[in-house]
């Protein structure tokens, strides 16, 4: 009967509005529809009722047996631990609870207060007013609960800030406390957070006290909500909760792979220039981009550099600051975690505890494929690291580390790379065999890219590590150290593994890369596949490999094509390189062109030249 | 000695206040001969590791250090108590100093430690940026815990690295020598090394040479050398290839006897009667005799392990 008198009167109101077009009196009249439509939804949702029914209950009301209220309150709970409450849906709860209206506020209905997005301000305050007037016994069980959920107002950190501060930045009151309060060394712990300076406390690290025994449950089910809301979990408590949790990991004797917190520093100099100059931001406060932009020409780094490997926003912020002293305390700490868990560990540290260095490696990969550079120590680490690797732990993780290492001066370039890479590759599977071919297709790929982003910057130094200045006759020479190795792998390798297709189609990859030298990052190379990697692809059982050699061998043509090099030049190369049976090969190709001059045709592809083949004088298996 | 009783009686009257630490650190970077004395008997032993370069570690703060690093100790010890820096209520007192050659040795330390760098390699000295400070070499002596919590607060407040350090292989066979040498002067009574073959069972070897004979072959083996150049006599100057010189005869020795080849194995503890190091960083150095030469070898193995 209401949605037709609804109806009816929305008829009407249309009718009255004559002057309005057709079109948007019934677009007016579908949006009305539509919202009254919700509007009624919402009313016989259990969940509005159950909060209408918490918002008008009378005072005095039995709690116990009272089946409407369990009713209610279970509806409530259903919605806080699914999807979290809205900000008024909280301020309506914690009203009924705070205002007594049914005897002490239970635990029970605290602990349900879990937000969707905030703890709106008006509810924090109410909440506190109904604290100091009614003089509440609260048992300390649900006063931890309290803090916790005021505490996710953020407004309330800044007004403790506010309440603290005078205007020349000294303490407007202390705090003092006595005895073991673990509620109040958390809400310390947070307060430092903010303002470290104003916090001349030590506070131990390791918290242990009751409130992990109610507050874990309460907490994950705080994370599982945010984060089915999608929002970033970045709150104030979240960092307050960072406090490690000794009983979840292992107990470890050397506990390299952690990463350390994301702490400030702590001491202060006693004549800093903070009073006198700007405000320093610790980087544990930044949480987003735009908060890092704002605050870029301020921001302090923290007490540990190694902690900035879990924050995409620091590294960026690192990327641009360039500083020398930060850079190297990164590179400490790295090195040392490297060094210690790979090299050092005479116990077999990381077979012992192969998961943890997995995820370690993985987020160091992460990061270096987000820096799209390496870091020195890392590299360091590699070259040791090399001489003693056996080629199967934690391959994929440290062949992505392998094709991260810059570029190498050509007269370094064995000893440090090419020695202890023979030695694995030939003793190795076809698969190791297979991946160091694409690791190092991956490294020439990124030496490439380097060198022409850093060429286009001329003076500007781009990287993190400031690699040494290599000149570009250097670089050359260095990639051209890296293919002929690739070279020699490939052959021997080829021969040792039967001509695999698989291992031929990594090297044929690495060919293609070669091949972009020129066409792509403008260094004038020219490099051919080595003949033990050509006749096998030549003569390869699958067209695939065929193909690919096709491929490869129609951009080199067109490589000549644009530079407008005679094709005597391009002969006289392949005689030099030993290829005598292929010079004469695309000699008897061309003769067949040129006599069908006037084409003009560029594409001459393989199979057409293989059908227009003369024989071959020499034999090609040499 | 009437003063020193006075002082000694003046603290015993103080209230009961454990002294944590003597915390002393060297910053000497050459090589100038001193006068040692007893002091550094009591701190040349315990547990060695090697440290990351200390980034802005400045030697005028050392009072606000102890203050921070004792109220970090009594936060971390009384579980759930927050303590406020400076404040009358420690316990534990601490002190950083620079050592001094007078200092008496303080009483009643609970635990002991240093940070030092000697003779180290002047290229990578030089090589870090001024907010650096370098002191690879750290020993701590006394309880475990204690030992871990001010290795923690270091690492936050100094953002260095803590890692055990492995005398190596060189560093023994060195002080072999340096202690063999040493028997002209001071009875060594004998030396003592234990060797470990990677055999199964693991085969352990004590290897004890007396005191005389050891010097003998030490004298033996220098003498071929002593011929090439003619040094002063009071000027000691070992070159390695005799320190290799030496161990090849003591293990030829050896395996005459027993034929076990000793050079197959690892040699894991050296001592006489000045000192004792095994391969897992425990030292102990009794007499001051070459302890400016074993620092520069211990701070020269610390080195060697720094990441890059």
């Amino acid at each position: 009967v209401d949605m037709a008198t609804q109806l009816n009167l929305s008829d009407s109101d249309s009718s009255d509005l004559s002057d309005q077009s057709v079109f948007t009196r019934r677009s007016n009249r579908s949006l009305r529809i539509a919202e009254q439509e919700r509007r009624k939804k919402e009313e016989e949702d259990p969940f509005v009722l159950a909060l209408k029914y918490f918002s008008e209950v009378e005072a005095g009301t039995p709690v116990t047996g009272n089946d409407e209220l369990e009713n209610n309150l279970v509806r409530v709970e259903k919605v806080a631990f699914s999807r979290g409450l809205s900000p008024e849906a909280i301020s309506v709860m914690l009203d009924f609870a705070m205002s007594l209206r049914m005897g002490n506020p239970c635990a029970r209905v605290l602990k349900c207060l879990l937000p969707a997005s905030v703890v709106p301000q008006e509810a924090v305050v109410r909440a506190i007013v109904w604290l100091t007037v009614r003089k509440l016994p609260i048992s300390t069980q649900t006063l931890h609960f309290l803090v916790l959920v005021l505490f996710q107002c953020p407004f309330i950190c800044h007004l403790l800030y506010l309440l603290t501060r005078k205007e020349n930045g000294k303490p407007g009151f202390d705090i003092y406390f006595s005895g073991r309060q673990p509620y109040l060394l958390y809400l310390l712990s947070l307060y430092k957070v903010f303002c470290p300076e104003l916090v001349t406390l030590s506070i131990p690290s390791r918290m242990k006290s009751g409130f992990k025994n109610h507050i874990s449950p309460w907490k994950s089910a705080l994370i599982t909500v945010q984060k089915r809301n999608d929002m970033q979990v970045a709150s104030s408590i979240s960092l307050a909760f960072a406090v490690r949790d000794k009983t979840a990991s292992r107990k470890r004797k050397h506990a390299h792979l952690e990463l350390p917190s994301l702490s400030p520093v702590t001491i202060t100099e006693p004549q800093a220039a903070q009073s006198s100059s700007r405000k320093l931001v610790p980087m544990q406060q930044i949480q987003s981009f735009a908060q890092l932009l704002q605050n870029m020409h301020r921001i302090e780094l923290p007490a540990q550099m190694g902690s900035l490997l879990g924050s995409s926003l620091a590294l960026q912020y690192l990327d641009c600051v360039q500083d020398e002293s930060a850079l190297l305390r990164l590179n400490f700490w790295l090195g040392y975690t490297l060094h210690e868990e790979f090299l050092f560990c005479s116990d077999g540290g990381a077979n012992k505890n192969p998961e943890e260095a997995l995820q370690f490696l993985n987020r160091l990969l992460s990061v270096q494929h987000f820096l799209q550079e390496g870091f020195n120590s890392s590299d360091a680490f590699m070259y040791k690291f090399l001489n003693v690797w056996d080629g199967s732990l934690l391959r994929p993780q440290i062949l992505g580390l392998l094709s991260n290492i810059p570029v190498i001066p050509s007269s370094q370039i064995k000893t440090l790379l090419f020695d202890p890479l023979m030695q694995l590759f030939f003793t190795s599977s076809l698969f190791f065999k297979c991946g160091l071919i694409e690791c190092l297709n991956h490294m020439l790929l990124k030496w490439l890219t380097w060198h022409s982003a850093y060429a286009l910057e001329d003076d500007l130094d781009i990287s993190l590590n400031s690699h040494t200045n290599i000149t570009l006759s250097g670089f050359k020479d260095s990639v051209m150290e890296l293919v002929h190795f690739v070279g020699r792998l490939a052959s021997v390798g080829l021969q040792l593994e039967g001509c695999h297709s698989l291992l031929l189609s990594f090297i044929l990859d690495f060919y293609e890369t070669v091949c972009d030298t020129f066409l792509k990052f403008g260094l004038p190379l020219v490099v051919m596949p080595p003949p033990g990697v050509f006749y096998p692809a030549f003569f390869a059982a699958d067209p695939v490999s065929v193909d690919r050699l096709a491929f490869i061998m129609h951009r080199w043509e067109t490589i000549h094509l644009v530079q407008s090099k005679p094709w005597n030049w391009y002969l006289e190369y392949l005689f030099t390189q030993g290829f005598d049976g292929l010079k004469d090969f695309v000699q008897n190709s061309i003769n067949q062109r040129v006599m069908m001059a006037g084409d003009g045709c560029d594409n001459v592809t393989q199979s057409q030249k293989l059908g227009s083949a003369p024989h071959i004088k020499q034999p090609l298996l040499s | 000695w009437n003063a020193e009783r006075r002082r000694r009686r003046r603290r015993r009257r103080r209230p009961r206040r454990r002294l944590v630490s003597s915390f002393c650190y060297c910053l000497l970077f050459s090589s100038e001969l001193w006068s040692v004395n007893r002091a550094w008997r009591g701190l040349a032993k315990g547990t060695l590791s090697y440290v990351t370069p200390l980034y802005q570690f400045r030697h005028t703060q050392l009072k606000s250090y102890s203050r921070q690093l004792s109220a970090f100790i009594a936060a971390e010890k009384q579980e759930g108590l927050a303590v406020e820096v400076g404040g009358l209520q420690n316990t534990f007192k601490v002190s950083f100093s620079v050592l001094r050659f007078r200092q008496e040795d303080p009483p009643k330390t609970v635990w002991c430690g240093w940070l030092s760098c000697i003779n180290g390699n002047p290229e990578y000295l030089q090589s870090l940026p001024k907010d650096f400070t370098c002191l690879p070499l750290f020993c701590s002596k006394g309880a475990e815990d204690l030992s871990s919590l001010v290795k923690s607060w270091l690492q936050r407040t100094f953002d260095c690295c803590f890692g055990p350090l492995d005398i190596n292989q060189t560093t023994l066979q060195w002080l072999a020598a340096l202690w063999t040498n040493c028997h002209m002067e001071t009875n060594i009574q004998n030396l003592k090394m234990i060797w470990t073959l990677p055999v199964l069972p693991p085969l352990q070897v004590t290897y004890t040479v007396d005191s005389d004979d050891v010097l003998d072959l030490w004298r033996s083996t220098r003498e071929s050398s002593a011929e090439k150049s003619r040094e002063a006599e009071d000027e000691v100057c070992i070159d390695f290839s005799e320190v290799t010189r030496f161990m090849q005869g003591l293990m030829s020795h050896f395996y005459r006897h027993f034929r076990v080849d000793l050079s197959a194995g690892e040699l894991n503890q050296v001592s006489s009667a000045l000192g004792s190091a095994k391969v897992n960083g425990k030292i102990k150095i009794s007499s001051s005799r070459y302890l400016i030469s074993i620092f520069s070898l211990l701070t020269e193995c610390a080195l060697l392990k720094m990441p890059i």
